[in-house]
């Protein structure tokens, strides 16, 4: 090895290391964002234009509406699928990855408390989530808008030839307009990504206990497929069960525990052309948030005393 | 008196065995200084509680009873960790980075930013000797690779205490020398090295104080020259003596009585690992002179 200063011999001071850094969490998410980018997740981005672009080509017996209509179904299913899927498992590996290669330790051997840890984790996937989403959004719309603009040039010929008036036709054409480009659909995005969010904080919080990736990922699907319905069948069995102690046990706890993801579904209002307001979004937002907040919280409760 | 680098006070450490109310004590009111500026090496056999006792100097866990501090902090408050540089047995870094990018992870991790993250990280790539690889992937990188870059990352916010565990496990004796030539480097420029080991030879030519711990328990400790000293032996070493001058000596001692008694003369030996560095030196020398000598009789045709 080549001469070099290791370090001078000067007696430590104790050093003043912040509490809580937002830089050191940025450091660990834009990690975390590197590595899942070299894992090669973006390919998934090809077969999403592959799947876009065979969407919009599709020449069914649809109307012009029902076409456009489609196109967005198909994209803002796979942006869905995309963004849950990858967040439970892009979650559930990140954090055992780092304990069985042992980069958890150096990690950790540096000043860097284990609450940041677990955000630059989280936020790091979210950013991934976040990314792909919006590169997914671009294309989609560029696809949308290409095909917008060739079915309404189809739709007025063949209403021109039926002889319709202009006000029948300019009627349409607003018809299927409706279908197309429309600011509403960044909503659609923005409720996809706030229900990867708490997917993915679900996910992280059963990383911290859980006693492999396999086990992670199963609670994690299992959750997220009983967060769609355990509101409904919470209320059949509290009306049936009332005031029993299987009610007061089960299911009461059950329907705290476990988020309700049916309340983001707004794509299909969206895509049904029911437009969403600015309200009901910023609620989203707030009620997201204080899902991540407190699986956050409880993630840390297990892990700040976790022994490696 | 300077403040200690690590002081370990009574620690026991249980480990609940599953759900079974059985109960493994990996660590047993164990004690230990290391003070600021010495190279302290903790040796022991496998699963005597050595790594164990590292991972609680670095607060990877808690004490079940008694203190571990680092420069007079508790080891779970994280600023003791400003000052420690670890490297884990057989380390596995992110392989998606490069050797550089790593090294700036960790540097950036500790406060480090800019020009000084940047003159850093070249200082500590030359220093492992990975300039060369600094922009290969470490997923690219041989064994003893990962180890240099792991001291690098290690040493990459100056600490003043270095936690080294089995620095050499798996590193070919060039390596293994480089992480030795290392460690005297970080002596004399007053960093303290908490190394654990169960490479006796190593720990015997590096440290200034040594723990033997099995079994969860400290058996002996000390400086290095009072633990290997054979009290009742005196070794006199002789170069060019002569069979008859030898015969004389033992002679001698015979005559003089007392008890005193020759107990062996013979050439001292050299180690396995400095004989394999010995012949490297020499084939890489030889090759060197090879080279020349074709490069001259090359010159000299061309004339």
């Amino acid at each position: 090895m080549s001469e070099s200063q290791v370090s001078s011999a000067e007696s430590p001071a104790i050093p003043r290391v912040p509490v809580f850094s937002p830089g050191r969490i940025w450091v660990l998410t834009t990690s975390t964002f590197t590595q899942l980018v070299r894992m090669k997740t973006f390919y998934f981005l090809i077969v999403f234009a592959i799947l876009v672009a065979g969407a919009s080509n599709l020449n069914l017996l649809y109307t012009s509406a029902q076409k456009l209509r489609m196109l967005k179904d198909a994209s803002f299913g796979a942006m869905s699928i995309f963004s849950w899927l990858f967040a439970i498992a892009a979650t559930a590996v990140l954090i055992p990855r780092d304990l069985e290669d042992r980069t958890l330790y150096t990690i950790l051997a540096k000043p860097v408390p284990r609450l940041e840890y677990l955000l630059g984790k989280l936020f790091g996937v979210l950013l991934t989530i976040g990314v792909a989403l919006v590169v997914m959004q671009i294309l989609f719309t560029g696809f949308l808008f290409f095909r917008e603009v060739t079915v309404l040039a189809e739709e007025r010929q063949s209403l021109e030839a039926q002889g319709m008036s202009a006000e029948d036709i300019r009627a349409q054409l607003e018809l299927v307009r409706a279908q197309g480009v429309q600011w509403q659909l960044i909503y659609a995005l923005i409720a996809i990504f706030l229900k990867a969010s708490v997917v993915a904080a679900v996910t992280m919080l059963v990383s911290t206990f859980a006693s492999s990736t396999l086990f992670t990922m199963i609670v994690a699907t299992i959750v997220f497929v009983v967060g769609h319905f355990h509101k409904l069948a919470a209320g059949y069995w509290m009306h049936e069960l009332s005031g029993s102690l299987v009610a007061k046990l089960v299911v009461k706890p059950i329907v705290m525990i476990i988020p309700d993801f049916r309340v983001f579904n707004v794509t299909e209002n969206i895509v049904g052309g029911t437009p969403v307001d600015a309200g009901t979004m910023l609620t989203l937002a707030g009620l997201a948030l204080l899902y991540v907040a407190v699986y956050s919280a409880v993630a840390l409760y297990l892990f700040i005393d976790k022994e490696f | 008196m300077s403040v200690p680098a690590v002081e370990v006070r009574n620690l026991t450490k249980v480990f609940p065995l599953s759900l079974k109310k059985e109960y493994l004590v990996a660590v047993e009111d164990l004690s230990l200084t290391v003070n600021a500026g010495e190279v302290y090496g903790l040796i022991g056999p496998n699963g005597s509680g050595k790594s164990t006792t590292m991972k609680v100097v670095l607060g990877l866990m808690a004490a079940t009873t008694g203190s571990t501090k680092v420069f007079g902090i508790e080891s779970r408050d994280v600023r003791s960790r400003h000052q420690i540089g670890f490297l884990p047995e057989n380390p596995y870094f992110y392989k998606h980075l490069t050797g550089l990018e790593t090294l700036k992870f960790y540097g950036k991790l500790c406060g480090l930013r800019g020009r000084e993250l940047k003159d850093r990280a070249d200082e500590m790539l030359a220093l492992v000797d990975l300039e060369g690889a600094r922009n290969r992937r470490l997923g690219g990188y041989s064994k003893g690779m990962l180890q240099r870059i792991g001291l690098a990352q290690a040493l990459i916010q100056r600490p003043k205490l270095v936690v080294l565990d089995e620095p050499t496990a798996g590193v070919d004796p060039i390596g293994s020398r480089q992480i030795r030539d290392l460690i005297f480097k970080l002596k004399e420029d007053g960093i303290s090295v908490f190394l654990c080991s169960h490479l006796l030879e190593q720990v015997q030519e590096v440290c200034d104080r040594v723990g033997i711990i099995a079994r969860g328990r400290m058996w002996r400790e000390g400086p290095l020259h009072e633990l290997i000293a054979i009290e009742d032996q005196t070794e006199l070493v002789l170069r060019d003596a002569s069979p008859e001058l030898l015969a004389k000596i033992g002679r001698l001692i015979e005559s003089e009585g007392g008890g005193a008694e020759l107990m062996r003369s013979g050439h001292p030996r050299t180690t396995l690992e400095r004989l394999f560095l010995d012949i490297v030196r020499e084939s890489q020398e030889a090759k060197v002179k090879e080279d020349r000598e074709k490069a001259a009789a090359a010159e000299s045709s061309k004339k």
